[in-house]
């Protein structure tokens, strides 16, 4: 029953924050800002985790796949797929359910004991859509991009290492990766990481907008955030998969 | 004007504002004054609709305001100025951008016109070289006056204010009530100021309702304060020393 409360209550939310801006030029202004704060900020992250997380890949296959009768080039097509299929759409955007979600639902959530949102309604403005519609845009322009770049950085990490240890020729590596490559991988991860954008930052924007109390609740509201936002990504990345790849 | 008709407030089954009638009119300082948790916040929270009455009407300017659909409620808070009693300054703005960001909103103007008429707001409340800084950087007195040149950036009709001189000190508040006082006569707003100094009272209150329990207990001018002879409002208001000497002066 409360659960049900809580989605009828995160659609009403949505429903005024999907609403015709203000001004068309201050909603861009605002997207840039989140874009920055969102996306930009999260390159560093993403890339150490990708580089590191391919390599790591690529090694363990290397070892564990040391059967004569197996050929090289497989470890290159499993470093590649799994980067595609799953690291780079869900595992990544589970870590950025942490860096993102919390910091979303903490700032929301301070602006709401403060009485800022309050501010907001009070001056005439739908303060939901002010406030959430710009940073859901932002993450479904900025993760995709975030989610190529960390494809590209996790089959380069597992380059590097084939290239620094030998574990696997760069010849068989490069073979493989370009071995039966099915390019809707790539679409089917970018469809992913767009829905668990909008998943990540509406969930923790929704957890922050319905803070009250005081700063303790605001720690509450972004532990909230982040652990409803991976639930929701697993259950979502269950049903696209099946949708989508079977 | 502002009219308050018959207005109900719970939470739970905590009665807050029990059948409340108040008419606040343009040109003056209407003062909501009453013991701490007596339910002042929470009646100008529901005169602008930040909490929902369970029963009542409220007028602006005959303008029937609770039941009225988001958009007009949006039209009507455009010409609405409020201090919280937190001050509510965005935090990620500079004062600038803090008293700016109601013009951009609702203004076609260029930017020198907006820089205009916020360092206007700012002189206005007496501010200077402060453009630049951010909430966190300046003094709890400074940020209440802020709080004020943003509320009146667009010029509004009514102006509310939760204790916008509490946890002040005596001069900064009452440069704060004359300041208010001034608005107030000098544009015709119809000003709305919630307190629980007497100071604040007798420097710019022209009405009084004394909220007791939730209730209108009272209601009067100025003068009449000293003069009443309502049981719970003379415990309040002769609660100081001082006042209980200026009436034994005046009296
Ligand atoms: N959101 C809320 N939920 C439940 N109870 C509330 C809420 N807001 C206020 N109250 C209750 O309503 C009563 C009146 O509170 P209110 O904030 O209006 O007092 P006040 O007169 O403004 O006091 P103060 O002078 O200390 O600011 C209090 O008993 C408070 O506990
Ligand atoms: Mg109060």
């Amino acid at each position: 029953m409360r659960l049900l409360t809580t989605i009828g209550k995160y659609f009403v939310l949505m429903s005024s924050v999907f609403a015709k801006p203000v001004k068309l030029r201050i909603f861009i202004k605002r997207v840039l800002e989140e874009v920055e704060q969102i996306g930009m900020d999260s390159i560093w992250i993403v890339s150490i985790v990708s580089i590191f997380m391919g390599a790591v890949l690529t090694l363990q296959v290397a070892i564990n796949f040391e059967a004569p009768y197996i050929p090289r080039y497989l470890i290159g097509l499993s470093a590649r797929d799994t980067m595609i299929l799953e690291f780079s759409s869900t595992i990544i955007c589970l870590i950025l359910a942490g860096k993102v979600g919390s910091n979303i639902a903490s700032e929301i959530g301070t602006m709401r004991i403060t009485e800022q949102i309050d501010a907001l309604e009070i001056m005439g403005i739908n303060s939901a859509n002010y406030l959430i519609l710009p940073k859901i845009t932002a993450a479904i322009i900025s993760f995709p991009v975030l989610n190529l770049l960390s494809i590209i950085l996790g089959i380069a990490g597992g380059y590097l290492v084939s290239a620094a240890t030998g574990v696997v020729s760069v010849y068989d590596y490069i073979y493989g990766l370009n071995y039966l490559f099915v390019p809707f991988y790539v679409t089917y991860s970018l469809i992913k990481i767009c829905v668990f954008s909008v998943i990540i930052t509406s969930v923790s924007s929704f957890h922050g907008y319905y803070t009250f109390g005081g700063a303790l609740e605001v720690g509450k509201s972004s532990t909230r955030a982040v652990v409803y936002s991976i639930i929701l990504i697993l259950l979502f990345n269950l049903i696209l998969t099946q949708l989508l790849l079977t | 004007m502002i009219e308050v008709r018959n207005v109900n407030k719970s939470f739970g089954d905590k009665h807050v504002l029990k059948d409340i009638n108040a008419t606040f009119k343009p040109g003056n300082v209407n003062m909501i004054i009453g013991r701490s948790g007596s339910g002042k916040t929470v009646l100008l929270k529901s005169i602008i609709g930040l909490h929902v009455p369970e029963t009542g009407d409220i007028f602006f300017d005959g303008r029937e305001f609770i039941r009225a659909n988001m958009k007009f409620k949006r039209e009507i808070r455009q010409e609405i100025g409020m201090v919280f009693q937190g001050g509510a300054l965005f935090t990620s703005q500079t004062v600038e951008e803090n008293i700016m960001f109601p013009l951009n909103l609702f203004t076609n103007w260029s930017k020198a016109e907006k820089l205009k008429r916020v360092n206007f707001c700012l002189e206005r409340v007496n501010i200077q070289n402060a453009n630049h800084l951010y909430p966190s950087e300046i003094s709890g007195g400074m940020q209440k006056r802020v709080s004020i040149a943003r509320a009146i950036s667009l010029n509004p009709k009514y102006l509310f204010c939760d204790e916008p001189n509490s946890g002040l000190d005596p001069q900064t508040a009452i440069l704060i009530d004359r300041l208010i006082k001034e608005i107030t006569i000098e544009y015709d707003i119809t000003t709305i100021v919630n307190t629980h100094d007497m100071n604040s009272v007798m420097e710019a209150g022209d009405s009084i309702n004394y909220i007791h329990e939730g209730q209108n207990w009272w209601q009067g001018g100025r003068e009449d304060i000293f003069n009443s002879d309502n049981i719970e409002l003379n415990q309040f208001v002769f609660a100081s020393e001082l006042c209980k000497k200026i009436k034994k002066v005046s009296g």
